[in-house]
Order: structure tokens, then C-alpha cells, then sequence
């Protein structure tokens, strides 16, 4: 119904968005390619800057990473973080959206106040405090103190309390009715209506558990413990670099959420958007 | 309504509690631990920090394996570094392990980080309390970590097996607060090929600045992507071209800087006249990671000012290259960089520490290691045992690397380097890049450091 | 246990007919704006219907938002508020990291907000968002806006677009300085071959910001493009209709209808870009270190490296502070904006 102009020039518009389409695609793949095809190119030929066709193509580069580094630890490391703090922010921060949308209480806009203060310093200069707290507390080197910081996000509180006014209250109320308490309701009227802003939280911790390097750096002392972000950066020697093993571990580092994006976006779209369109 | 307000008064009272607490640790952190190494607390005190580094040397409380005879230090040290990083992680564990079995009480744990990460850690780690017993430090670092007070005093230590000029370097006031761990010196790089296509004849060590430049202007091919010469415009070559051009970087009292006397204009211009004529600017990508190294080995670098620590990137270059004393001016000079290793003011194993540093520092092991992997230059007094690095094939002119020594210039150090390091790359990036002019960016720079020198 | 018919029945006609968009509270503001003040209107709807005379006691009521807020207060405010009053403390003392910290009064402020340099430190941070915001929501709203329709291999398009980000910023700067080199990059190569300009890109002060805002647009393009898909495709399809029956042309209905309907989703960008926006670091950090010559030293790059490099923590607890109090007065401003700004057309 949408389509009033005749089939013709459609068509033509069709190849010319493709073919904007296909520039657009290359520029955002660009990078990648040129990161694997550096992983793969023998270190000798890295000085003449970056050429798409490898000549002897070969995985040194992977294998010297993995004999580097613990690799397989170093990711499941960051993995199992990443998806502990996902976990722990969806739950926390849907709970605080709850209490700050659906129940009124003394203080609220205060207390919502001071949850948003919490974004409003950064890290750089939390570091030094918060790792004092972590040694008094004798937690400091642990998975614990990895987690630590990211187990709320006042910026996830935030979008599930706007994600949660959205949802009529009707529907609290009957579910009320019939007798369901708080955290009923919560559980079965609420989230599942705020599935896309689930979403979204959930993408926006993720990205910041995996990408997260001051924190680990400063709080990690065992090899055991290290994440991705801090095995990159220990690739980087002081003089000079193998820039080879430097982007193999990139991809490594890219390759898995990668792939969970490809499988999953459809789901993550479309949770996203909900069910809108029937 | 009243409960809440009471829980959340109640929420808000133990967390400001909490904090307390936190910021009576920050405060206290200092005194509070150093009181664990040193009975007095006090690290400015000499007499109490070497007694509590004999006095856990007398406590074998702390020992972990005790098979070593009865006067040995024993226990556990944990060492902190970077140097390693990057390729010699080998080379430190043979020495560890040649340390360990020669004194079966003391286990070392080495911790290494890059060096681009190494001082965030350590600084915060120093604030939290948890310091490492023993840790590395680059020479431009130990004024400021020792003048804090976070390195302990070493005891009764003995100089002869180190060079002099390095061991001195690390003592003040009269207190050895680090020893030498290896140092290694700047020369000129050379492309042999470039030179003997080009009909130039090859550098020596009588080469002054102006001999250089001649011969970057006719090696220079900008038409075929070569350039005659690179010398990055920072720091650490300024301070080393002002000593080559007789120039002072602080008065004697060093009360003030005045590097922005004539010489020191003149030496500044000697780094960033060259900019974009024989040598590439920023905007051929000069400063980018490893841009330097790709263009000599690429071989479109005919001269290169870098440090020795480079020749084993260079081990596989397709052409000829050597190396040669760098040229000076009115005087020699030649810029040296050293690292030491330094026992933590708050380290409960000091003896311990110290002895691996000792090792680490002045061993046969060590030498070894490091000569074999041309790891930097072991800080040896002993010249005869530096004989193999001499007997390795590239470069030929490896004597040069020794005659550099006679005219080694360290950095000059403060307590603030960093921002007296910042001030004048910026004065000088600024000035090449022709956004401002160094006549007038360079005495800006000299007054900002001379009031950094204020603390 | 189960819920009732009559609450599922309710909950799938929300799904069907409700705008539930990703900051999705198009239907909150409306409420607002006809029904007056936010509170008094939550309060009354409150006691009207949510607590049902079996449980209206306050008691009752605070167990709940204790229950329900512990979980995030608890460690919000053990790992991020303790450690924030403490560098309220911090910021009155001078303190290197490495000896006892002294305490100074407010000399670090006094500096600070005397110190032309701070000043610079905000400009670059606000051209920094002034750039950014308008490249990555025009761009990412395009491509969401394309990516909707029925196109082959159109998965494939939204995984590369989502590519950049994911990857790490050491990678993305390295690529960006080779793309934007000033002498053999790819982009002044076009842009010569078409005989324009060669600027200097992220070696020359004046366009060193401009650099960092093209790479930092390019890498969050995904992040815009998919939460703006997401706000599409939660416009029903009759208002489409409607529009088009009217005889909308393509431009009119996006203008007119499907622009004013993603308000939320934008709303959620514009937000969210300043909270990142106003503490931009990393991609600083790699791809100028702050230079050259300081033209895109930011404000938390100075926190940085007043706090590691300069070992003056105190100064950087203070600008963190005056940053808290900037920030303070930008959220407030957004949050009263939001009410008028916010439509559910």
C-alpha cells in the first residue's frame, strides 16, 4: 500500500539505494577486513601499511597470541562478566524502575535524583577511591571486584522507569484485582511488556563490561582474572609492536559478539521494536 | 511513610559511615602502612627504615620455605615491571629461576604490564596499600617516587659491581633509594644501500649537526618516498640536543629552566627546521605507532635517531645497515635512559626484595640473559663480561653503543616530569608544525617549567 | 499463581496497540501534559487504583520500594556514591597517589576555574557533542530509515552497520589516522582527486576534533541506527495508512508522522549522547592523546592525566567536580525539556 509510484522507478531507486547500501556496508566492513587481513599477513610485509591482498597468507600471528596469552580464559573471563553484569543491571535496574514508576513514596524524586548523580562523575576518578574501598574490604583481585561497579547502572534505571510509565496502568490494575502482589505484577504484567528496553540495557552493558579497561587494570593482579581489553593492551611493547598478534587478538575479541549479533539480531531488532506492527 | 524515611536515613548514615572510613584509609594510608615495614612510621626517617629492613631480615616469622640456613633471608617477594613486556618474559623468568635456585628461601612472583599502563597501576596501587615489594621504575620516574617517599632506603649496599655514573644516578641525599637495572643509549641508525646509491659517504663519529643535514638533503627523494633523516621532535631528544649545542637545561641551583637560552632555540630549531624538508612532518604520519620503524625497515629512512633497544626489529632487514656515535655541535652528546628497581617503602620483605634486586641487577645470570636477547645493557661496572654483545654480528659498529657512553647525558628529572615533559613537546610539535613560532613557544615552556619546579 | 484471563487478555491488547518504544514514555508525557504536575498525577492515580483498601498503608508500602530498590542501592551506593564522597574529600587535598595526601581547602578549585585552560577543556567537550550529536543521529535515523524496508540481504547490511560497534577504539583509531592521513589517506586522496581541499585532519589543531567526531560517528552509527529501527517499527501501520490515504508524499508522512512519532527514540539518543558526550575519553585517548598542542584536550582527558600522569589527584577530583555541577545543569534543563519536547502524535 505504501507503494502509489509506478513499478518502474522503483526499481531503478531500488539499485541506486543498493548501491548506496553496498558503499556503506564496505566503509563499515573496511576496518574489520583490514584487521583480519593484518592478522594474517606476515609480519614482514606490516611495513608497507595495510594491502588487501596477503601474498603468504598465515596464522602465526593466532598461534603466537595463544601462546602468549591465556587466551581461552581471558575470554570466557570476559564473557562470563560481561553476561553477569547484563544479568545483574536487567534485574536491579527493572526492580528500581518499578519503584520509581509504579510505587509513590516520601522522597522519590530525590532519591531518583540521586541515582542520576551517579552518572554525572566519571570513572577516571572514581578508580582510585573505589580501589581503596575494594583493599579494605579485602575484595581487590577477585571476580567480585570486576563486577563491582556494574552490578546497577544508574543509565539503566533510568530507561526502565521511562519503559515502565509507558505501560498503562490497567493493566497493573487488574492484574491489583486479582489479588497479585508487587512483585507478581513486576513479574508478569511488567516485563514482559519492557522486553525492547530490556534490550537495550542489556546491549549497552554488555559493550561496557567488554570494553572496560581502567577498572580490570587497576583491580586485577593474577593472570587468572585478566580480560580482553587488558590481554589487548598487553600486546603493545614499549618500543615497538607486533601489530600482527595486535589485531589477531582483535579479532578474537570480535569474532564472538559478532556472531551473537548476526544470530540474534533479528531478535534484538525486534525486541527492540516489540510487537508494533500485527 | 515515616519507616521509609527512617531506612533511608538509616541507608544514608551507614554509608556516610562508609565513606568515613574510606577517606580516613586515604589519609592514613601512608602512615598506616609504612607503620607495618617500619616500627617508627615515619619513611623520611633513614636509621627506622633500614633497621626494618634488618629487622625482618631477623624474623624469619615471614619465611615461607625453610631449608635456607639459619642467617638467610628468606620469604616471598612479589616484583612489579614492564620491561619484559613485549617479548623478554623468558629472558626474567631464567633469571628469576637462576635466583630461586640459588636461594631456596625466597620465591619471586613477577607481574608484568605493559609500560603504557605500568605507572596507572603502580601509582594506584601505591595509594591503595598494595604495593608490590619491589617494583621498576624508569629514570624519569624515580625522582618524583622517590621524593614521595615510596621507596625504601636500600642497606649497606655494595657499589662495585655497578658503573658509577648509573648507581649515582639512582642515590639521593646520600641514600641509595634504587639500584641500576639496565640502561641503553641512543645512536644514528643507518641505511648502508641508501647512502651508497645516493654517492654520500657514510656518517662517522666526527660528523657535527651540519654534516648530517648536508647529507639528509641529498638523500632525501621525496619523489620515490625517502627521506634523509628522522629524529622525533620531543623531550627526549631536546634535552640531548641542547647538551650537544652547549646549552643549559636548568641553572646550577636548579632553581629555574633555561633551556630557551640562544643554544637552546638553536638546538630546537636544529630538531624542527629539518620538518618536511629531509625529514617526515606529523602530517606524513610521523608519531604514529611504530611509523619510524616501518619507514627505516620499509628502506626509505636513510639516517635514524633511535635507541639500541631497536637492532632486534631490525635483525631481518633486506639491506645493510650500521650505526654510529650521533653527531653533535659545539659538544658530544649523546642521550642515555636507564631503569632501576627499588624496594617498596611499605614492603613487610625487604631484605628479601633487596636481595632479589641485587640479583637481578648485578648477576652472571642476568648479564646472560641479557646479552643473549640484547635485552638493553646490563648497568655493570665489570667491561669485560659485556664482551659478547660485541661479538654479535649486526650491527658491526657495536662499539659505538660503548663510545656513547663517554658523553651520556640522562634526562634531566623532576617531580613533575610529566607536565615539564608535556610542556615541551607541545612547545616544539607546535612550533614544526608551524602553528606557533619557537622563539615564542619555547620561553612559554621554559617559564611553565621553572614554575613546576616550585612542586 | 497464574495470571487471569482478563490480565493476559489486557496485556496482549497493549501489545497490540501500544507505542512501546525504547525509552517508550511518549504515553507518560502526554498524560503529563494534560493532566498536569508528574507527582500529583502518579500520587492520585496512585491511591485511586494501585493500593486497593487491603494494603494502603504506608508500611506496606515502603517494604515494597525497599524491596525494590536494594538491589540497585545497595551497590550504587557502596561502588559508586562511597567512592564520589570520597573524592569530594579528595578534591580538597593536594595528593600525588604515592605520599600522604594535605589537605588544601578549595586552592584546587580556586585554580581550576581561574586556569584559562579549563575553560578550553569544556569548549572542546561541548564542540566535541555539537558534532557528533547532529552526524550520528541524521546518520543513524537514515540508515534505520532504509533498513526498515523489505530489502534482499538486509540482515547483512544491519550486522555490518552494527560491526564498528563492537570493535575495540585501539583498532578503530588505528584504521581512522590511516583513513585520515593527511598525506596518503584514503580520504584526502578523494577529496584531491576531486580537487578540493586537503585538510590535515587529526595533526592540525583546528581539525583534530573534527577527526575524532567523524570516527566517533562512524563507530556509533550501529548503536543509533538500531535503537531508531527499534522506534520504527513500533509506529502502527494504520497511522502510515492514514497518512498516505490523505495523500502524504513520502517526505510529508516522514516529516509530518513518523518523525514526531520517534521523539522517544530520540529523545533516548539525545540523552544518552550527552551522558557519553560530556565524559568522551577513549577515543580521545587513542587518537590524540588530548593534542596537538591540547586543541582536543577534554575534560575527563585532563581528569586522566591530572590523576595517572601528574599525579595531581586533588585537581582532578575538583574538575570532576565542576564537570558534576555542568552536567548537573545540562540533565536538569533536558528532563524539564522532555515534557514539552516529547510528543506522541
Amino acid at each position: 500500500m505504501f507503494r502509489a509510484a509506478p513499478h518502474r522507478r522503483i526499481t531503478l531507486r531500488r539499485v541506486l539505494l543498493y548501491l548506496a547500501l553496498v558503499a556503506c556496508a564496505a566503509v563499515m566492513l573496511f576496518p574489520f577486513l583490514w584487521t583480519v587481513v593484518t592478522s594474517i599477513t606476515p609480519e614482514g610485509t606490516l611495513a608497507n601499511g595495510p594491502t588487501l591482498l596477503v601474498k603468504d597468507p598465515t596464522l602465526n600471528a593466532y598461534r603466537t597470541l595463544f601462546a602468549t596469552l591465556p587466551m581461552w580464559r581471558i575470554v570466557v573471563n570476559s564473557f562470563a562478566i560481561a553476561v553477569a553484569s547484563v544479568a545483574l543491571q536487567l534485574v536491579t535496574g527493572a526492580m528500581a524502575g518499578y519503584a520509581f514508576a509504579r510505587l509513590s513514596f516520601r522522597g522519590r524524586s530525590v532519591v531518583f535524583g540521586a541515582y542520576l548523580a551517579t552518572l554525572m562523575v566519571p570513572l577516571q576518578v572514581l578508580v582510585v577511591p573505589l580501589f581503596i574501598e575494594m583493599k579494605l574490604l579485602s575484595l581487590q583481585d577477585t571476580y567480585f571486584s570486576l563486577l563491582a561497579p556494574s552490578m546497577a547502572s544508574a543509565l539503566g534505571v533510568f530507561l526502565l522507569k521511562q519503559a515502565i510509565e509507558a505501560v498503562p496502568r490497567e493493566l497493573d490494575e487488574a492484574a491489583v484485582i486479582d489479588g497479585a502482589s508487587h512483585l507478581r505484577i513486576f513479574a508478569k504484567v511488567i516485563v514482559p511488556l519492557i522486553k525492547p528496553s530490556l534490550a537495550t540495557v542489556a546491549i549497552l552493558a554488555f559493550m561496557a563490561s567488554w570494553n572496560s579497561f581502567l577498572w580490570p587494570l587497576v583491580v586485577i593482579r593474577s593472570p587468572e582474572l585478566m580480560t580482553l581489553p587488558l590481554g589487548l593492551s598487553a600486546l603493545h611493547g614499549q618500543y615497538t609492536t607486533a601489530w600482527d598478534v595486535v589485531m589477531a587478538g582483535s579479532v578474537v575479541s570480535i569474532v564472538p559478539i559478532a556472531v551473537v549479533f548476526v544470530l540474534a539480531q533479528r531478535h534484538i531488532v525486534a525486541g527492540l521494536a516489540h510487537t508494533g506492527i500485527k | 511513610m515515616k519507616r521509609t524515611r527512617t531506612t533511608l536515613a538509616v541507608a544514608a548514615i551507614s554509608g556516610l559511615a562508609l565513606l568515613l572510613g574510606a577517606c580516613a584509609q586515604g589519609s592514613a594510608s601512608r602512615s598506616g602502612t609504612s607503620s607495618q615495614s617500619s616500627p617508627a612510621g615515619d619513611t623520611s626517617s633513614s636509621s627506622s627504615q633500614s633497621s626494618s629492613g634488618s629487622s625482618s631480615e631477623s624474623s624469619p616469622a615471614e619465611s615461607s620455605g625453610s631449608n635456607a640456613p639459619a642467617d638467610a633471608v628468606t620469604g616471598d617477594v612479589t616484583y612489579m615491571e614492564f620491561s619484559a613486556n613485549g617479548g623478554h618474559e623468558a629472558d626474567l623468568k631464567k633469571i628469576v629461576d637462576a635466583f630461586e635456585a640459588a636461594n631456596p628461601g625466597i620465591k619471586v612472583t613477577v607481574e608484568t604490564l605493559p609500560y603504557a599502563d605500568y605507572f596507572t597501576k603502580l601509582q594506584t596501587a601505591i595509594a591503595g596499600g598494595t604495593a608490590a615489594d619491589a617494583f621498576e621504575l624508569d629514570y624519569q620516574h624515580f625522582v618524583s617516587y622517590s621524593a614521595s617517599g615510596a621507596l625504601a632506603p636500600l642497606a649497606n649496599v655494595d657499589p662495585s659491581p655497578y658503573k658509577k655514573s648509573l648507581i649515582d644516578g639512582f642515590n639521593m641525599g646520600g641514600k641509595q633509594f634504587a639500584l641500576p637495572e639496565s640502561f641503553s643509549d641512543v645512536v644514528l641508525f643507518y641505511n648502508k644501500d641508501l647512502f651508497d646509491k645516493a654517492g654520500v659517504a657514510p656518517p662517522n663519529a666526527n660528523w657535527t649537526w651540519a654534516d648530517e643535514n648536508a647529507a639528509a638533503k641529498k638523500l632525501t627523494d621525496k619523489a620515490k618516498g625517502i627521506w634523509g633523516d628522522y629524529q622525533p621532535i620531543s623531550y627526549n631528544e631536546f634535552y640531548k640536543v641542547l647538551a650537544q649545542n652547549g646549552g643549559q637545561f636548568f641553572n646550577a641551583a636548579k632553581t629555574a629552566a633555561t633551556f630557551a637560552s640562544p643554544q637552546g632555540i638553536a638546538a630546537a630549531h636544529q630538531l624542527i627546521d629539518r620538518s618536511g624538508t629531509v625529514m617526515p612532518t606529523a602530517a606524513d604520519g610521523a608519531g604514529t605507532p611504530d611509523f619510524d620503524t616501518n619507514l627505516f625497515k620499509s628502506g626509505k629512512l636513510a639516517m635514524w635517531h633511535t635507541g639500541i633497544w631497536m637492532f632486534a626489529a631490525l635483525a631481518n632487514v633486506p639491506f645493510n645497515w650500521d650505526i654510529v656515535v650521533e653527531p653533535g655541535n659545539t659538544n658530544k652528546a649523546s642521550a642515555m635512559f636507564a631503569n632501576s628497581v627499588a624496594v617498596s617503602a611499605t614492603s613487610k620483605n625487604a631484605a628479601a626484595a633487596q636481595k632479589w634486586l641485587e640479583f637481578l641487577t648485578s648477576s652472571d645470570a642476568m648479564v646472560s640473559a641479557r646479552l643473549a636477547s640484547g635485552w638493553e645493557l646490563p648497568p655493570i661496572s665489570d667491561a669485560t663480561k659485556l664482551g659478547a654483545y660485541l661479538d654479535q654480528p649486526k650491527p658491526a659498529n657495536r662499539k659505538a653503543v660503548f663510545d656513547a657512553l663517554d658523553n651520556a647525558v640522562l634526562p634531566p628529572t623532576i617531580e613533575r616530569q610529566q607536565e615539564m615533559q608535556d610542556a615541551i613537546d607541545n612547545a616544539l610539535t607546535g612550533a614544526a608544525a608551524g602553528h606557533t613560532k619557537i622563539e615564542d613557544s619555547l620561553p612559554a615552556a621554559e617559564k611553565m617549567v621553572t614554575s613546576l619546579l616550585g612542586g | 499463581m497464574t495470571p487471569t484471563p482478563a490480565s493476559f487478555a489486557a496485556a496482549r491488547s497493549a501489545d497490540a496497540n501500544d507505542v512501546i518504544a525504547v525509552s517508550g514514555q511518549g504515553d507518560s508525557a502526554q498524560r503529563d501534559r494534560h493532566s498536569g504536575p508528574e507527582d500529583t498525577d502518579r500520587r492520585s492515580r496512585g491511591a485511586r487504583r494501585m493500593r486497593p483498601g487491603r494494603r494502603g498503608s504506608g508500611w506496606r508500602n515502603a517494604g515494597w520500594v525497599l524491596v525494590f530498590l536494594l538491589p540497585s542501592a545497595v551497590p550504587l551506593l557502596l561502588f559508586t556514591v562511597i567512592p564520589m564522597l570520597a573524592s569530594i574529600w579528595v578534591s580538597l587535598t593536594k595528593w600525588n597517589l604515592i605520599s600522604a595526601p594535605t589537605f588544601v581547602a578549595f586552592a584546587n578549585y580556586r585554580r581550576l576555574l581561574t586556569d584559562p585552560a579549563t575553560l578550553d577543556y569544556f569548549l572542546h567537550t561541548g564542540a566535541y557533542i555539537v558534532g557528533y550529536l547532529p552526524l550520528v543521529y541524521i546518520g543513524g535515523l537514515s540508515l534505520a530509515y532504509v533498513l526498515d524496508k523489505k530489502l534482499v540481504a538486509r540482515s547483512f547490511f544491519r550486522a555490518a552497520v552494527f560491526l564498528p560497534v563492537i570493535t575495540s577504539w585501539v583498532v578503530v583509531a588505528l584504521v581512522w589516522q590511516w583513513l585520515l592521513n593527511p598525506a596518503h589517506g584514503v580520504v584526502n586522496t578523494v577529496l584531491g582527486a576531486l580537487g578540493l581541499g586537503q585538510p590535515g585532519w587529526w595533526t592540525d589543531p583546528d581539525w583534530a576534533m573534527p577527526s575524532i567526531i567523524l570516527a566517533s560517528a562512524w563507530k556509533d552509527l550501529g548503536f543509533v541506527m538500531v535503537i531508531m529501527l527499534a522506534g520504527l517499527q513500533s509506529i502502527p501501520g494504520d497511522v502510515q495508512e492514514a497518512a498516505t490515504v490523505d495523500g502524504a508524499t513520502g517526505w510529508q508522512r516522514f516529516r509530518r508522522v513518523t518523525w514526531p512519532m520517534l521523539s522517544p527514540s530520540t529523545f533516548f539518543v539525545v540523552v544518552i549522547s550527552l551522558i557519553n558526550g560530556l565524559q568522551v575519553f577513549d577515543q580521545v585517548f587513542v587518537m590524540t592523546g588530548g593534542g596537538p598542542q591540547g586543541a582536543t584536550q577534554v575534560v575527563v582527558g585532563q581528569i586522566y592525566n591530572l590523576t595517572f600522569r601528574y599525579g595531581r589527584a586533588g585537581d582532578a577530583a575538583a574538575l570532576s567536580w565542576i564537570l558534576f555541577v555542568v552536567i548537573l545543569a545540562i540533565t536538569a534543563g533536558q528532563l524539564a525539556g522532555q515534557r514539552r519536547w516529547v510528543t506522541h502524535a
